[in-house]
């Protein structure tokens, strides 16, 4: 037993509480009035999402073991299912400037539905992994972004009736701007997105350590192994995809209508290159790390704004123009890619390995008689 | 050992009828026929040794009675109940836990994690806290290496921790899969007293082994496989005096 202050049991998980969600209230108060520039403002928030996207990958590709490669379709599915709902709601409310009241009733709303429609995607994506592994499991769920992706882009925009109908009032390649065509109402403030994205760490990690958790990890490890102890892979592989899609759904609902936002949802937000760098904070961190799908999705985030503000450098534009075939937006694959080599040759198990470094662990189960 | 289970009621079997009886066992991946008809009877308290050559479908008849594979024909019963019906994780919470081949444990998970996810068809704490403590007094490395992850134990410790998994459910019926395979041999001696003590507390083990000297000794009956049937079967004792025997597993 470590010696320590005294604090009861309840007052630690108030303390905890506070300590998670207390940056959020206090983001939600302060963010507009001390940061001016609504570009930092976007930048922090698009990393709390990012962190959403990060942590509930590492549900799939860190602790169940399986290899996606296309969580961007999940987040696009709960971006376009929370923008439709947000922006109906906010016609039916009256319109308006969205207010912080009126935030109360469409954010869960809107969240909710992107959270459902990624989770119902994450069964038929799931249901494949029973039978696919490795490689031909990445190529299903890259088959299964694409193809949301590309159903929105190649529906004709004139069409008015049936399905097609239907997805053609989603914009196509142009995008979706809300029901008036005015912009999705931008609702999730700093409160919204920060609380979701500390609450989904939270709930990853408590998954983690729990009973199902290391269920989940031991499917991973061995099939055979874990199948003898009891453990039926069919239910966890599917639920695992379940859980993650759910986060993805959450994390796009609040990129839809999160206020600094961009006010409209295209299907080429959603492409492979943001599951590419999904799976770039995820590796980075560590896999099955949550410590390291946070510390991935913060790094990647900033390194991407670093160099975009970089590319917007007049020496940059100058150099751009004397060599036109150079593309910049390519260089930065090919960084990240330098990046994730030289680490995967210092640390080939990402920057925490499967580690919490900050979060000892507490053992649980009574201590055995002859344990040290 | 302890070896009843608040979650989980005693086996009954009437005297003289065995724990678990497999009646013409079929088994077939793809096209090949891996067991053609096995029957065998496992008594109450028994360790009972199934020997023979790569192949021979000694693997596949453990990994059929776990519920692993599918069966193509026959039946497997345990203490009275059709396993045919059951599915995997209902076979551990029946009481029959197996020991896969390889020592296939958790290498990312530490010792106790592998040990607690023994206990996963058995939610009760106060058990789990109770069967670690009897694990490690069974095999009093691992205690010392609780935290570690597995996979950096030693061969002959990871083995004992795949057994001490498999024994985290408290089963009746020990299904054990090569336990002496690729492991030093002081440490092969330590795991078969260790073997023999668990059968002492009552759990009845049925044993896969290669090395045929060392399974005809440890167990009171033993049954031979050849391609897919059994050859043979009897008292060890008399086995391992058997002249066919000792010139095709003995080395003569």
């Amino acid at each position: 037993m470590t010696p320590g202050p005294r604090v009861s049991p309840a007052a630690r998980r108030l303390l905890l509480a506070a300590g998670v969600f207390g940056p959020a209230v206090l983001l939600e108060v302060g963010l507009d009035r001390f940061v001016a520039d609504s570009s930092v403002r976007q930048l922090v928030m698009t990393a709390a999402i990012n962190v959403m996207i990060a942590a509930s990958l590492n549900v799939i590709n860190g602790m169940a073991g399986q290899f996606s490669i296309g969580h961007a379709g999940f987040v696009g599915l709960g971006a376009y299912a929370a923008a439709i709902v947000a922006s109906h709601l906010h016609l039916a409310l009256g319109g308006g400037d969205p207010t912080f009241a009126h935030s109360l009733v469409v954010v869960p709303a809107a969240v909710a539905a992107g959270a459902a429609v990624a989770s119902l995607a994450g069964v038929l994506v799931g249901l494949p992994s029973l039978r696919l592994k490795g490689d031909y499991l990445a190529i299903v769920t890259l088959g299964f972004a694409e193809m949301f992706r590309l159903v929105l882009t190649s529906v004709p925009l004139d069409a008015k009736s049936g399905v097609a109908g239907a997805i053609a009032k989603l914009g196509g390649q142009i995008g979706y701007s809300g029901a008036s065509g005015q912009g999705v109402p931008l609702y999730a403030g700093p409160l919204w997105v920060f609380g979701a994205a500390s609450l989904i760490v939270v709930a990853t990690w408590r998954i983690k350590f729990s009973g199902w958790g290391r269920a989940l990890r031991a499917l991973r490890e061995d099939e055979i192994a874990a199948s003898a102890v009891g453990v039926d892979p069919t239910r966890y592989k599917v639920t695992s995809f379940v859980i993650a899609a759910f986060g993805a759904g959450v994390a796009g609902a609040l990129s839809a209508i999160m206020r600094d936002g961009i006010g409209i949802v295209q299907p080429d937000q959603f492409d492979f290159r943001l599951s590419f760098d999904a799976i770039t904070m995820v590796i980075l961190g560590g896999s099955g790390s949550i410590t390291g799908a946070v510390v991935g999705a913060l790094f990647v985030t900033f390194t991407v704004k670093l160099i975009e503000l970089a590319q917007g450098l007049d020496a940059v534009r100058l150099f751009q123009s004397e060599h036109a075939w150079l593309d910049l937006n390519a260089l930065r694959m090919v960084l990240y890619a330098s990046v994730l080599i030289a680490l995967m040759i210092r640390r080939p198990e990402g920057l925490f390995g499967e580690r919490e470094p900050l979060f000892a662990r507490k053992p649980r189960g009574a201590a055995p008689a002859g344990a040290a | 050992m302890r070896t009843a289970h608040p979650t989980r009621p005693e086996p009954q079997v009437a005297d003289g009828a065995p724990l678990l009886a497999l009646r013409d066992v079929q088994v077939a991946y793809g096209g090949i026929h891996a067991l053609k008809g096995v029957s065998l009877e496992v008594g109450k308290g028994e360790i009972v040794a199934m020997i023979g050559a790569n192949g021979a479908g000694k693997t596949t008849t453990l990994k059929s009675i776990a519920r692993l594979l599918p069966l193509a024909a026959g039946s497997i019963t345990f203490a009275g109940q059709d396993l045919g019906r059951l599915d995997t994780e209902s076979v551990v919470t029946a009481g029959i836990s197996l020991v896969p081949e390889g020592r296939a444990i958790f290498p990312n998970l530490t010792v106790r994690e592998n040990l607690e996810i023994g206990a996963y068809g058995h939610r009760d704490r106060r058990a789990m806290g109770e069967t670690i403590d009897d694990v490690v007094q069974l095999f009093p490395r691992l205690g010392e290496r609780m935290k570690q992850e597995g996979g950096t134990l030693s061969g002959g410790e990871q083995q004992m921790l795949a057994i001490g998994r498999a024994l985290m459910a408290r089963p009746s019926l020990l299904l054990l899969d090569e336990p002496s395979l690729g492991i030093a041999p002081r440490l092969v001696q330590d795991i078969f007293a260790a073997v023999g003590r668990i059968a002492e507390s009552g759990t009845t083990i049925l044993l896969v082994e290669q090395n045929t000297r060392l399974a005809l000794a440890a167990s009171s009956r033993a049954y031979v496989l050849r391609t897919g049937e059994i050859a043979k079967h009897g008292p060890s004792a008399e086995l391992a005096r058997d002249p066919e025997i000792r010139a095709a597993y003995l080395g003569g």
